[in-house]
C-alpha cells in the first residue's frame, strides 16, 4: 500500500470540471485507488463520491492506492490533484 | 407584459420563444413487487444509457479539451458510475419503489451531503446534480432526446432548469437568449451564459402557459425583464436601447482591457462601487480593477431579518468567487440617516444624520457587527478582502474594532472555522477624522474618503433637505483642502488613499483629484468608462498643474467654471 499527502491549490477547489479529470486518470490504473480528506473516503475512480468530500482550495488530502503499479498511481494523482486548477 | 428575473449575463435580445422541456413531470410513487424489481431496475439501466448516449452525441460535435466538451464528459463520468448505479439499483430493490423514485432518493441525497459543504462553490454544484437526476426521470418516463440542429431564427430559450452539459449543447449561433425558472447569479449555467456573451435572465418565474413556442419575444437582460406580447412601443424603446447598449459595448471594447494611466504613464487604481452580486457580474464588462466599495446595506435591503453569519459568508464567498483575485473592499453595515432598512428598527432621532450612524449604529447593536465580522473573516479565508469601517472618528473607536477582530477570531478558533487575514481600512467622511487622520494612520492599511458625508459634515448641510442644494456644493475649495489634508498625511504614513464618492465619479474631476495625488477612484459602474478615458486623455503633469491653480481658487462658482472649462 502507497500513500501520500497533498495539498489543493485549484483556487474553487476540485469542482466537476477538475474532479472529472482526476477520475480520469485514476481509471487508467486498474489497483484501487482512495482519496480520503475531511475524515471522509472516496473511490478516486467514483465521480458520485469524490463530489461529497469537499476538496477545498487549502485542503490536506490523503492518496491511498493498493495493487499492481500502487506507487505509480499514487504519484500521477497526486500530482494531478495539486496541477488541477 | 414582462416578467422580473436576475440578470446573470446583459444585454437584449429579440427572438421566438422556445419550450425546453427538460424537466420531469410530476413523480409517481409506486410499490412494486419483488417479480417487478428486475424490470424497474432495467428501466433504470436503460434511463442511464439513454441520457449517456444524448450526451455522447452532443460530445461528438465539439472540440476535444474545451470546456463544454469537458463539461459533457463529467456528466457522462457521473452517468458511468458503477457505484453510483449500484446505490440505485440497491435502492429499488430494499426500498421496493419504482425506479424514478428511487433516482429522485439518491439524486436528492447526494445533493444534500453537497450542499453541507463549507465551500460555497462547490456546494452549489448539487443544483447540477438535482438537474441530471431530473432528466433521468424524464427518461423514464420516455422523454426524447431534444433536437435542436433544425433551428434557424434567433430564439430565446425557454426552461425550467438547464445543466453547464445542456447549456453547451445548445447551437448557440441561433441562441438569442436564456430565461430560466431557477438559478442564480453563481449557478454553472449563468457563468457559462456570461463567456458566451447570451445575454440571461434566471430566476424568472414565468409560467409555461403564458407563452407558446414561436410567440416573439423581447429579452430586456439589461433592467432584468422578459417581455411577453411586446406593444410597438416597447419594441421600439428596447431596439434603442440596445443600439445604446451596444455601441456603448463597442466604446468598452476599445476602452475596457487598457490601463487606467495619463498619457506620461501615471497609473492610477479604477475601482468600482458596487451593492449586490449582480453588480459585480458586471466588472469585467467595464474593465474594473476591482471594488473600492462593496456597500453591505443592500444586502440586507430586501431581507425582513439580518441574515446569519452563514448566508452572509455563503454571499461574501460568491462575491469573492466572481471577484477571481481581484481587490475586494467591503464596508461594514453603514446604517442610519437616510438609509433605513425594513429588519432593523428605526430610531426617532432629532438629528439622525448626527445620531446614531455607521459605526455608530453598530457599536449599538454589537450582534450584528460581531456576526459580519465573523462571517468576513471566515471568507477572506477564499480570498483577499479589504474591510473597511463607516463613520469613525478618532483612534478610540480604533481599539474597540481591533479588540472585537480579536474575539472574532478566538470564537471562529473555537468553534475550529477557518478565516484569512483582512487589510483594515477607514471611510474618512467627519472632518473629526481628517483633522484626527495622524493618530489613526499606523494602525490601517488604507483609507477610503467618502466625500458625500465629508461635504455635509464639512459644510453642516444636510444632504438629503432640498433647500440645501446651494449650501451642499459637491466640490468646493473646503472639500478640495479637507481632501488634501488627508492626503498628504496619508503619503507620509505610506498608506494608500483611495476615494470613493460621488466627486469620483465625475469625469472633470477626476484629473484633478489625480493631480493632488490621489492613488485609487472607485467609481460609478455607469461612469467607469468615461472617468477612464478622461484620465487616459490627459498628462500627470497636466493634473498636478490643474491641482495647483484650482487649489488657488476661492470661490465655488469659480472652481466649477475652471474646471468646465477645462473640459470644453
Amino acid at each position: 500500500m502507497y500513500q501520500k499527502t497533498v495539498t489543493i491549490t485549484a483556487k474553487h477547489g476540485i469542482h466537476t470540471r477538475p474532479a472529472a479529470l482526476l477520475v480520469k486518470k485514476a481509471k487508467s490504473f486498474d489497483c484501487d485507488i482512495i482519496v480520503e480528506c475531511n475524515g471522509k473516503q472516496a473511490s478516486a475512480k467514483s465521480l458520485f463520491k469524490l463530489q461529497t468530500l469537499g476538496l477545498y482550495f487549502g485542503i490536506e488530502v490523503k492518496v491511498i492506492a493498493q495493487g499492481e503499479l500502487a506507487q505509480q498511481a499514487v504519484e500521477e494523482v497526486s500530482e494531478l490533484l495539486i496541477t488541477l486548477s | 407584459m414582462s416578467i422580473k428575473g436576475i440578470v446573470v449575463s446583459s444585454g437584449i435580445a429579440f427572438g421566438r420563444a422556445l419550450h425546453l422541456n427538460l424537466h420531469h413531470e410530476k413523480i409517481d410513487y409506486r410499490r412494486v413487487s419483488p417479480a417487478q424489481i428486475p424490470n424497474e431496475q432495467r428501466k433504470l439501466e436503460q434511463a442511464f444509457n439513454k441520457q449517456k448516449c444524448h450526451l455522447e452525441e452532443g460530445l461528438a460535435k465539439l472540440e476535444v479539451g474545451t470546456e463544454h466538451y469537458d463539461l459533457i464528459e463529467a456528466d457522462i463520468l457521473f452517468l458511468d458510475d458503477e457505484s453510483l448505479l449500484e446505490v440505485v439499483v440497491n435502492e429499488i430493490s430494499q426500498l421496493q419503489i419504482n425506479a424514478a423514485v428511487a433516482i429522485e432518493r439518491v439524486f436528492s441525497d447526494q445533493a444534500a451531503e453537497m450542499e453541507q459543504l463549507e465551500d460555497p462553490y462547490l456546494a452549489n454544484r448539487a443544483q447540477d446534480v438535482m438537474c441530471l437526476g431530473s432528466r433521468l426521470i424524464a427518461r423514464l418516463s420516455g422523454a426524447q432526446h431534444l433536437d435542436l440542429s433544425q433551428l434557424t431564427e434567433a430564439t430565446i430559450i425557454l426552461a425550467h432548469d438547464l445543466t453547464p452539459a445542456e447549456f453547451a449543447m445548445l447551437p448557440l449561433q441561433h441562441i438569442a437568449g436564456l430565461v430560466l425558472n431557477t438559478g442564480g447569479l453563481t449557478s454553472h449555467t449563468a457563468i457559462l451564459a456570461r463567456s458566451a456573451g447570451i445575454p440571461a435572465l434566471l430566476s424568472c418565474r414565468f409560467e409555461r402557459s403564458q407563452i407558446n413556442d414561436g410567440d416573439a419575444v423581447v429579452l430586456n437582460a439589461i433592467d432584468g425583464e422578459l417581455h411577453l406580447k411586446p406593444t410597438a412601443e416597447t419594441v421600439a424603446r428596447l431596439t434603442h436601447l440596445r443600439q445604446q447598449d451596444e455601441a456603448h459595448k463597442q466604446q468598452l471594447l476599445l476602452l475596457k482591457d487598457l490601463p487606467t494611466t495619463t498619457l506620461d504613464g501615471h497609473s492610477v487604481g479604477l475601482l468600482a462601487n458596487v451593492g449586490s452580486l449582480n453588480e459585480i457580474s458586471h466588472l469585467t464588462d467595464v474593465g474594473a480593477e476591482g471594488i473600492g466599495l462593496f456597500r453591505t446595506e443592500f444586502m440586507l435591503m430586501n431581507s425582513s431579518t439580518i441574515p446569519n453569519e452563514k448566508i452572509q459568508y455563503h454571499f461574501y464567498c460568491d462575491a469573492l468567487h466572481l471577484m477571481d483575485g481581484k481587490t475586494f473592499t467591503i464596508r461594514t453595515l453603514d446604517v442610519g440617516a437616510d438609509k433605513e432598512l425594513p429588519c432593523l428598527n428605526p430610531t426617532c432621532e432629532d438629528n439622525p444624520a448626527l445620531g446614531i450612524r455607521g459605526i455608530r449604529y453598530t457599536f449599538a447593536h454589537p450582534e450584528i457587527l460581531t456576526t459580519q465580522l465573523k462571517a468576513i473573516l471566515r471568507a477572506s479565508n477564499h480570498g483577499p478582502i479589504r474591510l473597511m469601517f463607516p463613520m469613525i472618528n478618532q483612534v478610540e473607536e480604533l481599539d474597540t474594532l481591533f479588540e472585537l477582530i480579536e474575539q472574532c477570531k478566538s470564537h471562529l478558533n473555537e468553534e475550529e472555522k477557518g478565516y484569512g487575514e483582512l487589510s483594515i481600512g477607514i471611510v474618512v467622511e467627519t472632518p473629526a477624522a481628517v483633522i484626527n487622520l495622524e493618530s489613526m494612520l499606523p494602525r490601517l492599511d488604507f483609507i477610503s474618503i467618502g466625500t458625500n458625508d465629508l461635504t455635509q459634515y464639512a459644510m453642516a448641510a444636510d444632504r438629503t433637505n432640498p433647500q440645501l442644494t446651494r449650501d451642499y456644493p459637491s466640490l468646493s475649495p473646503a472639500i478640495l483642502t479637507l481632501i488634501q489634508m488627508c492626503i498628504d498625511t496619508a503619503k507620509q504614513h505610506d498608506v494608500k488613499v483611495s476615494l470613493c464618492g460621488e466627486l469620483a465619479s465625475d469625469p472633470i474631476v477626476a484629473p484633478l483629484l489625480v493631480g493632488m495625488g490621489i492613488d485609487e477612484l472607485s467609481v460609478n459602474l455607469a461612469s467607469l468608462l468615461e472617468v477612464k478615458s478622461a484620465i487616459r486623455a490627459i498628462s500627470y503633469k497636466a493634473c498636478i498643474e490643474m491641482a495647483k491653480r484650482a487649489r488657488k481658487i476661492k470661490r465655488i462658482e469659480e472652481l466649477n467654471l475652471y474646471l468646465t472649462g477645462l473640459s470644453l
